[in-house]
């Protein structure tokens, strides 16, 4: 359900109606370089969603690395929170403790499954889901209670949002999930990456039909090089990368010199993300969240289209 | 059933570490269907024993339909043996772990105390035959097939989630641990579709409750009268013509 007040300068923005853009933060092994991209983006995006064990590889817990990135460098965090990992016990004192650390969003996940990272042999969890993880968050933030119903006197104030797979066929399950999240206290949306206008047209016609009611961030990548778009086409289920997409960015390998690379592979995202980002502009998409990992100068150039 | 596969006859014999005088006891149910305890697979793994030396004391071939984890009979054919139970060095049993461990809290009752061990490792609840299977319920003890069209997302789904997809459906609905198979949630949607049902997928479900799955489970209910369900068998795998 849409949020009546807000907590986080991102809902803030949400609510005035601004289109926002989030960013991507992957803390990794090693917090170094997730706290230098926060201070890239920072100013270009709203806040950053930091990725909670991704693909399942052991990463820095991503409360604690939310945590030391808004304190280091002020970038608002919307930190992940897999079901994959913890069972409710955990996941419960684990957002409770996410409160008294400040967090103010927080995106809940189902989560990769464990055999697909690099600890293949870990004991999968996966007591709650996507929804009934929404749902705990929500009562406990706005009816003060925790997942077994007792009373928490002091609630933490914060957003919860969940994640949305335009891309897959059939597409019902997947909206009709959707729809059951965000009964569940679902306060904003962000996508899984989406490449084509029909997809996103397809979407929100759904969205439309079932009535869901709360912002939605439409998920793009704009690739850093040929390499980054093709390892996320490889890894990333529910994702294909077009075809002519990957087959301009392939010509960019050719070029010898990295100043006229880099301006190529520019050249090719911001052709392809104006016909895209133009498109969402008619729609009712409520910003973008970028997956650019490492590619922040792409941002502003993506920004002035939408503005 | 219990869906089973034999261990590597290597790892058989590390097990036994040096014991020499064998037992060896099969079953009549899922291990005679799997093909890891029936009476030729105890004939069979005997001599393979025989051969590298060991002594099999007694071969306990059990009839198809003499379930091991089923003590009414099982503990019949330990008693015709049991003199060969006392004598050896080690127990084996080519079951689940279900009936080998019946049968080894019984010798313990009966104060003789063996290293037993299973030879076959089990691969849980399994339905369909005579050649293919496929794992449908987990024995979570809160069925809710009632709301998920008759598939269980608890066994179906590699994330075992009640509430719909995960983000790792594949773009042609398949799965994101196996590629070959459709993602349980679209089965139960259009499953759903075809019932007219769809509209059960909009809400949410409770977390699910897994204190019925507390273990060790026990039950107790009242016995059965073995040569009246028998003779009712009979009958049946004669009007049925079942092979």
């Amino acid at each position: 359900m849409a949020a009546k007040e807000a907590y986080s300068r991102f809902m803030e923005e949400l609510l005035s109606g601004k289109f926002v853009w989030t960013g991507e933060l992957e803390p990794g092994k090693d917090i170094k370089e997730s706290l230098e991209a926060a201070r890239e983006l920072k100013g270009l995006v709203t806040a950053c969603n930091v990725t909670d064990n991704p693909q399942s590889f052991a990463s820095i817990s991503s409360l604690a690395a939310a945590h030391v990135i808004q304190r280091e460098t002020g970038m608002e965090c919307i930190y992940q929170l897999r079901c994959s990992d913890r069972n409710r016990l955990a996941l419960m004192s684990e957002v409770m403790g996410a409160g008294i650390l400040g967090l103010k969003n927080v995106l809940a996940l189902t989560g990769d499954y464990v055999m697909l990272g690099d600890t293949p042999a870990a004991k999968p969890v996966y007591d709650l889901d996507s929804t009934t993880l929404t749902y705990m968050i929500h009562r406990l933030v706005h009816e003060g209670k925790d997942i077994a119903g007792n009373d928490v006197p002091n609630p933490p104030k914060m957003h919860v949002g969940v994640a949305a797979g335009p891309g897959v066929d059939p597409i019902e399950p997947e909206m009709y999930k959707l729809k059951r999240k965000v009964k569940a206290g679902a306060e904003f949306v962000q996508t899984q990456v989406i490449y084509k206008t029909e997809v996103v047209d397809r979407f929100f016609k759904w969205v439309k039909e079932l009535q869901i009611d709360v912002p939605i961030l439409i998920g793009i990548f704009p690739a850093k090089s040929y390499g980054a778009a093709k390892f996320f086409d490889e890894n990333v289920t529910g994702v294909d990368v077009p075809r002519e997409f990957l087959a301009e960015l392939e010509q960019t390998v050719k070029i010898k010199d990295k100043e006229k690379r880099r301006e190529e592979t520019d050249r090719i995202n911001i052709e392809y993300f104006t016909k895209f980002l133009e498109h969402l502009k008619g729609t009712p998409a409520a910003g973008c969240h970028i997956m650019a990992v490492g590619y922040p100068r792409i941002i502003p150039e993506l920004k002035k289209i939408v503005e | 059933m219990n869906a089973q596969e034999q261990k590597p006859f290597e790892e058989i014999l590390e097990h036994l570490n040096g014991a020499k005088k064998i037992v060896l006891m099969g079953c009549g149910g899922c291990a005679t269907i799997f093909r890891t305890g029936g009476i030729k697979e105890v004939n069979d793994l005997a001599e393979r024993l025989e051969n590298t030396g060991k002594e099999v004391l007694a071969r306990i071939g059990l009839p198809f339909g003499f379930l091991c984890c089923y003590l009414p009979v099982s503990s019949k054919f330990v008693e015709e043996h049991i003199e060969a139970f006392k004598a050896c060095d080690a127990v084996l049993m080519m079951s689940c772990g279900d009936g080998a461990q019946t049968v080894r809290e019984y010798l313990d009752e009966k104060g003789v105390v063996k290293p037993l061990f299973c030879v076959n490792n089990a691969l849980g609840y399994s339905g369909g035959g005579p050649t293919q299977f496929h794992e449908e319920c987990l024995g979570c003890g809160d069925c809710k097939l009632a709301l998920t069209a008759g598939i269980c997302p608890l066994t179906q789904c590699s994330k075992s989630l009640m509430n719909g997809p995960c983000g790792g459906v594949r773009p042609d609905g398949k799965c994101e641990v196996d590629p070959e198979r459709d993602c349980a949630w679209v089965q139960i949607y259009k499953r759903l579709e075809k019932l007219g049902k769809v509209d059960l997928l909009l809400e949410m479900r409770e977390p699910h409750d897994w204190s019925r799955a507390a273990r060790p489970r026990r039950e107790e209910v009242e016995s059965i009268d073995m040569m009246e369900e028998l003779a009712r068998t009979k009958r049946a795998i004669e009007a049925l013509g079942v092979r």
